[in-house]
């Protein structure tokens, strides 16, 4: 047989399902009354009995009640009962010796087929079936027809009768669902029902004993019922994919576009006992619904059905995971505890933070998450609490999860080169009214890095390329004096419907954002504020170059065809009046830091006076530095590239803010 | 009174087209039905699948054939417009007992239908004619 062929898979589907026959076989034999779990069995009275290439084919009719009630010599067909198709194999057939008139129950896991035009529903897989033999009466019946063969008749099935698998009319074909299968002795019939899914017998409400009581392989048959407290992506460990058009420079393509990996979505549940597991779901091919599930399924009940345990992990091994499920302990309500009765429950201020968590995963594809999104928020949900930027400056703790809701300002990718794209991180320059709002000696503007692992949506990259926005970063981390955005952060472009704001100040920003000033408590990779007067021009970096005027690219070609003419090939298109951008570094002498040389890349807001220099000093006129010391330059919003010590130098980058 | 298991075979087989059509998941669902209708032919069947045993024989005019690469290396001819097979476990367990629907090269062909998995072979009108009227090679 072929190694991982369909054949093998049926091979040893084959064996098990042997196995499991003769043992319940067995079971029968040595203990000959009826087990008292009656959940998906099939009681039916045979009426009628002909064989078809081996397979018996029973006309039943189906039995509602314990058939000990009824009186064997009552042969009437009630009007009533449904009428059933029911295929025995040789062996199940030779074991029962069954006749018309008797009572068989058949135990899951059964099949149930509908046919097209037909009302009579076939039952096949009928392998744990057993006769039920009802008193005194019925066993001198069995010796007496025991002693003469019973002759059934045989149905010759036709050659000239092929199978079309094409159907005319396959529009209207039947959701393959109806063909119901009973899997296994907890849930009747209806394993594909979407419309009550929690309609089933015994919905479990702890994930600890679901994780127990099944082998390593996972289980499909029972459910548990939990509270969806986090949904988020997960970069893909298959690996990235980025979608990067060739070698396009960095600065030519918007920042964070180049971030297109494959996500799983995740959920990070609990269940009523308190305990925690993290769901992976199927890998999204971007992370842009995300807003949408977290929308729709934060908070509400979801059952899980068919996972498969990936891993168990520890807090030393998760920080990542265990500071998400830090925050969001102890639980606001109190949880049950294992092994006591179902009405007492524990207060939850002592109960110790988890120290083990389940990673879970689905099955093979099939996904059996069942979000009730019509049901209301769970009590035990706990929304993320929004903290400003302030507070959370002021944090004593290391890794700890804060969400908050702040104004992007500028956005500045690494350029580390010996790092891949795909993986550098972003720098977002935030603030939000608690940060400007106060004279203090808390910056103004904080810089959050967004690592590679946070997966962002397309809609929060856009929105940043284009103007300031104002972002909701929910369970960023905070630690080492910094706010980071790692695996499990979500931005989102607009608040969460539910947030608890124990005080946070979270008004809108009125009026114009400022910037501090450039002074001496100015730190490397921050943005500022500058003013000053030109005390000296740093010729060699006087530059000028065009720009696309539709896209800013500022790495055009020369065309082609034409020699002459510039290309853009972000446009891909020529360019027929690019913009020309003129850089130059000039010092400044600042009065607020006025001990330093302060070194400006400017290329924005020169003055005139500045960009007549350009011109000069490119064209290799005659010129005159003169012209321009002692010009005032300022206010510029700047990005400090590095400040040092000795010598006093501070480097700075005018930018444009958001 | 009308046969059962013709009907039975059939859905069965249209549902496991569908189901291969949408999605590889969820298969073990239809082994168990296959091997519970189909018995000992089942595993065969689905091994000349997996070793794309099956070839769809066609000719100009619309007629054709199936021709299935048997375990021993024989090729074995099976008929589209009823249910019959030149192998020996045909003559065998469907005609002469009826104990068997269909022989695994049968059911191969209709489960390669299901899954997408049949060769395809364009002959003339000559060669199909001949491969139908194929005569019993002489043993030694």
């Amino acid at each position: 047989l072929c190694r991982g062929g369909l054949a093998e898979r049926l091979c040893r589907l084959q064996n098990r399902e042997r196995s499991a026959i003769s043992f319940w076989r067995h079971q029968c034999i040595s203990d000959a009354k009826i087990p008292s779990d009656k959940s998906g069995v099939l009681i039916v009275k045979i009426l009628e009995m002909f064989e078809e290439c081996t397979i018996q084919v029973a006309i039943c009719q189906q039995l509602e009640q314990c058939p000990a009630m009824l009186s064997s010599e009552d042969a009437v067909i009630s009007a009533g009962e449904p009428i059933l198709k029911v295929l025995f194999a040789r062996e199940t057939a030779a074991h029962l010796k069954s006749r018309p008139q008797d009572i068989i129950h058949i135990y899951p896991p059964w099949q149930k087929l509908l046919l097209k035009n037909a009302d009579v529903p076939v039952i096949m897989n009928t392998h744990f079936s057993q006769k039920v033999l009802l008193g005194e009466r019925s066993e001198t019946r069995e010796k007496t027809y025991g002693l003469t063969k019973m002759l059934i008749r045989k149905n010759i099935i036709s050659l000239a009768q092929t199978f079309r698998l094409d159907d005319l009319d396959d529009e209207l074909h039947q959701e393959p669902s109806d063909n119901q299968v009973a899997c296994a002795p907890q849930i009747p019939n209806n394993c594909d029902s979407k419309q009550h899914p929690l309609a089933q017998s015994a919905v479990n409400d702890s994930l600890l004993e679901m994780v127990e009581s099944q082998g390593a392989v996972g289980w499909r048959e029972a459910q548990v019922r939990v509270v969806i407290q986090r949904v988020y992506c997960l970069p893909a460990r298959e690996g990235y994919r980025s979608h990067i058009q060739g070698n396009k420079p960095l600065h030519a393509t918007p920042p964070l576009s180049n971030r297109g990996m494959f996500c799983r979505l995740c959920l990070l549940v609990q269940d009523a006992y308190g305990m925690f597991s993290e769901v992976q779901l199927q890998s999204l091919g971007s992370a842009d619904d995300i807003e949408q599930y977290c929308g729709r399924w934060e908070g509400k009940f979801c059952c899980l059905a068919g996972m498969k345990i990936l891993q168990r992990t520890t807090r030393g091994r998760a920080l990542g995971l265990f500071s998400l499920i830090d925050s969001l302990w102890p639980p606001v309500v109190p949880v049950k505890v294992p092994g006591q009765s179902q009405d007492s429950e524990m207060m939850t201020t002592n109960l110790p933070p988890p120290s083990f968590c389940y990673i879970l995963t689905v099955q093979s594809g099939e996904i059996h998450v069942e979000v009730d999104e019509e049901e209301q928020i769970s009590n035990l949900y706990q929304p993320p609490a929004v903290r400003g930027l302030k507070e959370i400056l002021q944090i004593d703790g290391c890794n700890e999860r804060c969400s908050f809701w702040a104004q992007v300002l500028y956005l500045r990718l690494q350029t580390k080169h010996s790092v891949p794209i795909n993986q550098r991180e972003t720098w977002l320059f935030v603030t939000d009214s608690t940060l400007q709002n106060v004279v203090h000696i808390i910056p103004k503007v904080v810089a959050v890095s967004v690592a590679a692992s946070c997966v962002l949506s397309r809609g929060i990259t856009e929105a940043l390329g284009i103007a300031s926005r104002l972002v909701f970063f929910k369970d960023a981390l905070w630690g080492n004096g910094r706010i980071i955005c790692v695996e499990r952060t979500v931005l989102l472009l607009q608040k969460p419907l539910l947030y608890s704001a124990a005080g946070a100040d979270l008004s809108e920003l009125t009026g114009p954002v400022r910037l501090d000033e450039l002074d001496s408590a100015t730190q490397a990779n921050s943005i500022c504020a500058v003013r000053g007067t030109v005390v000296g021009v740093n010729e060699s970096t006087a530059f000028s170059w065009p720009t696309c005027d539709r896209c800013g690219n500022g790495k055009l070609e020369l065309c082609p065809q034409d020699r002459g003419s510039l290309y853009c090939n972000q446009c891909s298109e020529m360019v027929v009046s690019p913009v020309l951008k003129m850089q130059l570094e000039v010092f400044l002498s600042c009065p607020s830091r006025s001990q330093s040389t302060v070194k400006v890349k400017v290329w924005h807001k020169m003055s005139f006076g500045l960009f007549v220099l350009i011109n000069m000093l490119l064209s290799l006129q005659s010129y005159e530095v003169q012209s321009v010391l002692g010009k005032e330059v300022g206010l510029l919003s700047c990005y400090v590239h590095s400040v040092t010590s000795h010598p006093n130098c501070v480097a700075l980058e005018e930018i444009v803010l958001l | 009174m009308d046969t059962t298991l013709p009907a039975v075979a059939e859905e069965l087989l249209k549902e496991i087209k569908k189901a291969f059509q949408e999605t590889s998941h969820g298969r073990d669902k239809f082994f168990f039905r296959l091997k519970f209708i189909f018995g000992p032919s089942a595993v065969p069947a689905l091994d000349l699948v997996d070793q794309r045993s099956v070839t769809r024989v066609m000719s100009p005019s619309g007629r054709t054939a199936y021709q299935v690469l048997g375990s021993s290396g024989k090729l074995y001819t099976c008929y589209s417009s009823c249910h019959f097979c030149t192998c020996p476990a045909f003559g065998f367990s469907v005609l002469q007992k009826s104990e068997s629907l269909l022989c695994k090269h049968i059911l191969a062909v209709y489960l390669s239908q299901a899954m997408g998995a049949c060769q395809e072979l364009s002959v003339s009108e000559e060669q199909l004619t001949s491969i139908l009227l194929a005569e019993e090679e002489d043993e030694g």
